[in-house]
């Protein structure tokens, strides 16, 4: 017996895969589609796994799924839940899976996504320390809280801040522990980082900065943490948030796939090996805008990445007579809690050639930092002005010269839409 | 008392009369914002709103609502039936 043979074979079942698949499907109606997911779940809402109406129960668990297995029969996309593929034979394009199945493809897409670090300090093998990425990591914090008392966050990024304000919503006694000076630093200035940290505490949340963990005690279930300075802080669970890594990448790196920190591909997301396209927060793309390779992790940039790969595989097929698209898209990310609504836009990082230009202040609790190089933005950060996301967007993506309107644009009650392209 | 808006929609021989938005269930993830920047906007609160309900036409204005994480985005007909989600 060969091995199974699909037109499209997709590597990964997130958002980033699960788009390609439905965009391939909207410009190729009669080739075959597999979609190979190491979760043994169709398409769920990893967002909403964060957020505080579902987290609290007040969404009903079922409004998770977002493509039922109804959409994979309809749309005649394979789905091979609860397996990895271990082996990627690329000369003769077959994929082997760690149950030995064996599928050959056409056009391969990689589409993983990332695994959540873990925490490796003495202790950290207790029963209680919990990472939210998958479904089973969101159910099982969501039945911790229904008996814990006292829970502590690691980390100052998205899952700290969010997970934070969960805890406590839950009646948690909460604590934050950040290993910083202040809350997102340095993507952030220390004057948005206080707000944050204001907006938290209001709340309840204590935070304890400059904090290192030594151990975490207790002794089957995680009892306390002490820190370098000798505090200790009673808790019983422990949520971590502290970054990302690849997953096992060996099959790619073996079939010769160019990997750094991500799969690096060019902007039509097509990595060095012919029919091999990678997308969402594995790949290390080629960015239009900022002209270098970087790696973005989060849902919209997934998605877009998502319909742009499997637009430029069905496009590599001549008779569809498809043009490729290149990926320029200016990515963004937002969260609210706590009060608190925050957004990055586009490149965000301080680098020191950067211009920073402020808008509004944490008196009027409502501040903004413009990122610009040379003569256009590149970047921004918001503390509730979400309101001016989609103008600064539209400013980095066309490419404006804003050399003449430093004034107006650290004047908070300027519209920024004045500037945009008529 | 679900917290929502509602957007009447006149777009010349489209199927959509409505569109809705869940204001609790709105998380600012903004991708229906990267499918149709003509359609949304988000406020201060990081909660999206329609700015123009005419902007898109009915596939884009279906692959925006599709594309939410949370749902918020619901469609209705002429009739008043719901499109989205089903």
């Amino acid at each position: 017996m060969g091995p199974e043979k699909y037109k499209y074979l997709i590597i990964g079942g997130g958002v980033a895969g699960v788009t390609a698949a439905e965009t391939i499907r909207t410009k190729d109606e009669t080739s075959s589609i597999a979609v190979i997911n190491d979760e043994p779940y169709a398409l769920y809402s990893r967002v909403m796994l964060s957020k505080a109406n579902f987290f609290l129960g007040k969404i009903p668990f079922d409004e998770v799924w977002l493509k039922g297995e109804e959409w994979y029969k309809k749309n005649r996309v394979a789905f091979i839940g609860g397996r990895l593929v271990v082996f990627l034979d690329a000369k003769n394009k077959i994929a082997v899976l760690d149950d030995k199945r064996q599928i050959s493809y056409e056009k391969l897409l990689i589409s993983t996504g990332v695994r959540t670090r873990e925490w490796d300090v003495p202790g950290h093998d207790k029963k209680g320390i919990y990472y939210l990425r998958t479904l089973e990591d969101g159910k099982a914090i969501m039945a911790a809280i229904k008996s814990a008392k006292k829970a502590v966050t690691i980390g100052g990024g998205f899952i700290g801040f969010e997970m934070a304000d969960l805890l406590k919503l839950a009646g948690l006694d909460t604590t934050m522990l950040l290993r910083e000076n202040y809350f997102w630093e340095p993507t952030l200035d220390a004057a948005s980082g206080k707000m944050i940290e204001n907006a938290l505490e209001k709340t309840g949340i204590k935070i304890i900065k400059n904090a290192e963990v030594t151990e975490v005690l207790g002794d089957k279930n995680v009892e306390s943490v002490v820190l370098k300075d000798g505090t200790k802080i009673e808790c019983d669970m422990i949520v971590c948030g502290i970054g990302v890594i690849p997953p096992p990448l060996e099959f790619a790196r073996e079939a010769g796939v160019e990997i750094k920190c991500g799969i690096l591909t060019n902007e039509y997301l097509e990595t060095n090996v012919k029919d091999i396209w990678a997308a969402g927060d594995i790949a290390e793309y080629k960015d239009l805008l900022l002209e270098e390779n970087i790696q973005l992790g989060n849902w919209v940039n997934a998605r877009e990445q998502g319909r742009i790969s499997g637009l430029n595989m069905a496009a590599s097929c001549d008779e569809l007579g498809i043009k490729k698209e290149a990926f320029k898209f200016v990515s963004f990310y937002t969260t609210q809690g706590a009060g608190i609504s925050v957004a990055f836009i586009g490149d965000s990082r301080p680098f020191p050639d950067r211009q920073i230009i402020l808008r509004g202040s944490p008196d009027l609790n409502s501040y903004e930092r413009i990122l610009v190089v040379g003569k256009e933005l590149v970047g921004a950060t918001m503390i509730n002005r979400t309101s001016e996301l989609t103008s600064v967007a539209k400013l980095i993506q066309n490419n404006v010269d804003v050399s003449a309107y430093t004034s107006e644009l650290s004047n908070p009650d300027f519209d920024l839409k004045q500037l945009l392209p008529k | 008392m679900a917290n929502i808006k509602e957007y009447v929609r006149n777009k010349e021989g489209s199927n959509i009369g409505k569109i809705v938005i869940d204001r609790d269930l709105c998380i600012g993830a903004a991708s229906c914002i990267a499918v149709s920047g003509e359609t949304y906007e988000l406020d201060n609160e990081n909660k999206v709103v329609v700015i123009g309900a005419d902007a898109a036409d009915d596939a884009t204005l279906l692959m925006s609502a599709e594309s939410c994480p949370t749902k918020a985005i619901l469609l209705f007909d002429k009739a008043g039936n719901k499109v989205f989600p089903k």
